[in-house]
């Protein structure tokens, strides 16, 4: 069977499931509510009876528009909620099979466990680029119609993004979108391994997908306490955030370039441990 | 056999594109030094950090101010929380008359700014904000050629809506005098611009600080924010802001190992051309 074969029959396997479409269902949800959350706020402090208290910056009448609700939204999300889907898919991977006892009967077919391995890990990461894309473009399309459109203000502070006030004009913010859909789905390859190495080692998928998010909340959080700051440079999910870059006014390419190398070799050694312990791996079930 | 070669490969090139595309290092990326010097200004809050039981200047920590001012060589000096007009003095004694200068008038606060200049036609000129006083000294940059204006502040530590309002103030009585001097503001303003230090990235303490640095952003210049943390705990909340039109920026410098008993700040020094 060759890996095309192999990847159509992932393919479909993910899109029979459930949970891929839940994850569409959830994230329409979060934008529903920021919405409703971004709208009520910006009527309130711009409107008549607004104090306007930060009169320079967050609150003038420009700085509301459907770029500025589509950044928040995607920056909010893709630190938790992004990860926790993506780690459902990739992490119920192998795992699911071997539950339900498929795993041993697929691996006495003329496929290699190698291109096995591979094929899930291409359909996760499908999976992780096809729910980001969504987001993103489901963002900008609620963006325009209900808050309409104008350019992209940054100040320093809020969203940690710009160490001065910067300004994006809009059809590079559009464009600054896109680029997001590329290095956000590259940071998210990261989880996709991890998840992929985990469904490997566990044969229960909740026990892979539980594990996967426990490591990556664990780092999350450890490298936001300032008695771990030593270790924060070592952690994947300080690397990962790397993918926000591509919003700052002038994009620093050689430091985007550096992190998204090394979270290429997260996920490249995390992919190759997986297929050594995979082809290591006496099959049971 | 060869999926794990090329999977090595693979990670082997993303090894040495992390290790290629790395940032230089702090020492490859000095700031080139001015050839024409117009005005070398220091700032620095002298003050202990919270937890002493008194957090303004101690008198024994002024002979090594001195030093370091007379070691540096500025033209002019903006302080921090001195204790008032009898700790200048001693200061002034120390820096055996080679400087002039004058606290600001007391606000509300048990602490005061000043600033000190060696330029002896120097005149300082209090300069009230919202419940407190800042303290402004005019005088001439090296060679006579520029009439300068140097605001020492201090805003709130503990709020962030407070510092706002003193931010607005402050830039609005200098914002008025840029057309007849160069207006140079220094000075520790605590602003909290990590992000990632709050619990969430939207709180309104943050927007207070974004908008006061965004403000004095439509005007002025940021000098010292190559030079990074002013502070213990990472912070830079130290800055100098001058005219957005300068001819040359040299040395910035936050000098770390000035500091002596339990100062919680550096002094951070700037030379630019105007």
């Amino acid at each position: 069977m060759d890996m095309l074969a192999l990847l159509k029959l992932e393919l479909e396997k993910l899109f029979r499931a459930k949970s891929f479409y839940l994850s569409f269902v959830v994230l329409s949800a979060f934008v529903a509510l920021m919405l409703w959350g971004f709208y009520t706020y910006a009527a309130r402090k711009t409107g008549g009876q607004a104090v306007e208290q930060f009169k320079y910056t967050y609150e003038s009448k420009q700085y509301f528009n459907g770029l500025t609700f589509a950044l928040y939204s995607v920056l909010f999300s893709f630190t938790l909620l992004l990860p926790i889907f993506v780690s459902m898919s990739a992490g119920s991977q192998i795992a699911s099979e071997a539950r339900s006892g498929t795993l041993r009967m697929i691996c006495t077919r003329p496929i290699s466990r190698a291109s096995l391995i591979l094929s899930k890990f291409l359909v996760s990461a499908f999976h992780a680029g096809l729910l980001l894309t969504f987001f993103i473009v489901l963002n900008l399309v609620v963006g325009l119609i209900f808050v309409g459109w104008g350019n992209l203000e940054l100040y320093p502070g809020p969203l940690n993004l710009v160490d001065a006030p910067g300004k994006i004009m809009r059809d590079e913010a559009l464009m600054r979108f896109a680029y997001a859909v590329l290095s956000g789905t590259w940071a998210l390859l990261v989880i996709v391994s991890l998840a992929l190495l985990c469904s490997v080692v566990f044969d229960s998928p909740a026990q892979a997908v539980v594990m996967t998010i426990a490591v990556y909340l664990a780092l999350y959080i450890v490298g936001r306490v300032e008695f771990f700051e030593q270790l924060r440079p070592y952690f994947f999910t300080t690397d990962m955030d790397f993918w926000r870059d591509v919003f700052k006014p002038n994009i620093p390419w050689q430091s985007l370039w550096h992190y998204a190398c090394v979270c290429g070799a997260y996920t490249i050694g995390l992919l190759l441990t997986t297929l050594i312990i995979f082809e290591r791996k006496d099959i049971v079930t | 056999m060869w999926v794990k070669l090329v999977l090595l490969l693979l990670f082997c090139l993303m090894i040495v594109g992390a290790i290629h595309f790395a940032e230089p290092r702090e020492s490859e990326e000095r700031s080139p030094s001015v050839e024409v010097i117009s005005l070398r200004l220091l700032t620095w809050n002298i003050g202990y950090a919270e937890l002493e039981d008194d957090t303004r200047a101690h008198d024994k920590d002024l002979p090594a101010v001195a030093e370091l001012i007379l070691r540096v060589d500025p033209d002019a000096v903006a302080l921090q929380e001195l204790t008032g007009n009898a700790q200048l003095n001693m200061l002034l004694g120390l820096l055996k008359g080679r400087y002039r200068g004058a606290v600001a008038q007391q606000g509300k606060g048990d602490r005061f700014e000043a600033v000190l200049v060696k330029d002896a036609g120097a005149k300082f000129i209090p300069v009230p904000v919202g419940a407190r006083y800042a303290l402004g000294a005019s005088f001439q940059s090296r060679g006579d050629t520029h009439e300068v204006l140097l605001l020492s502040a201090h805003t709130d530590a503990f709020n962030a809506a407070q510092r706002r309002m003193y931010t607005e103030s402050l830039i609005d009585w200098a914002q008025a005098r840029t057309q007849s001097s160069e207006v140079f503001i220094a000075g520790d303003f605590n602003f909290e611009l990590k992000a990632a230090n709050e619990t969430n990235l939207y709180t309104d303490n943050v927007k207070h600080d974004s908008e006061s640095y965004s403000h004095i952003l439509r005007y002025f210049r940021d000098l010292g924010r190559s030079a990074g943390d002013t502070a213990i705990n990472d912070r830079r909340i130290d800055y100098i802001f001058g005219p957005a039109r300068l001819k040359q920026i040299g040395r910035v410098e936050v000098l770390r190992d000035a500091a002596v008993g339990r100062m919680d700040h550096w002094p951070l020094l700037v030379e630019v051309g105007l």
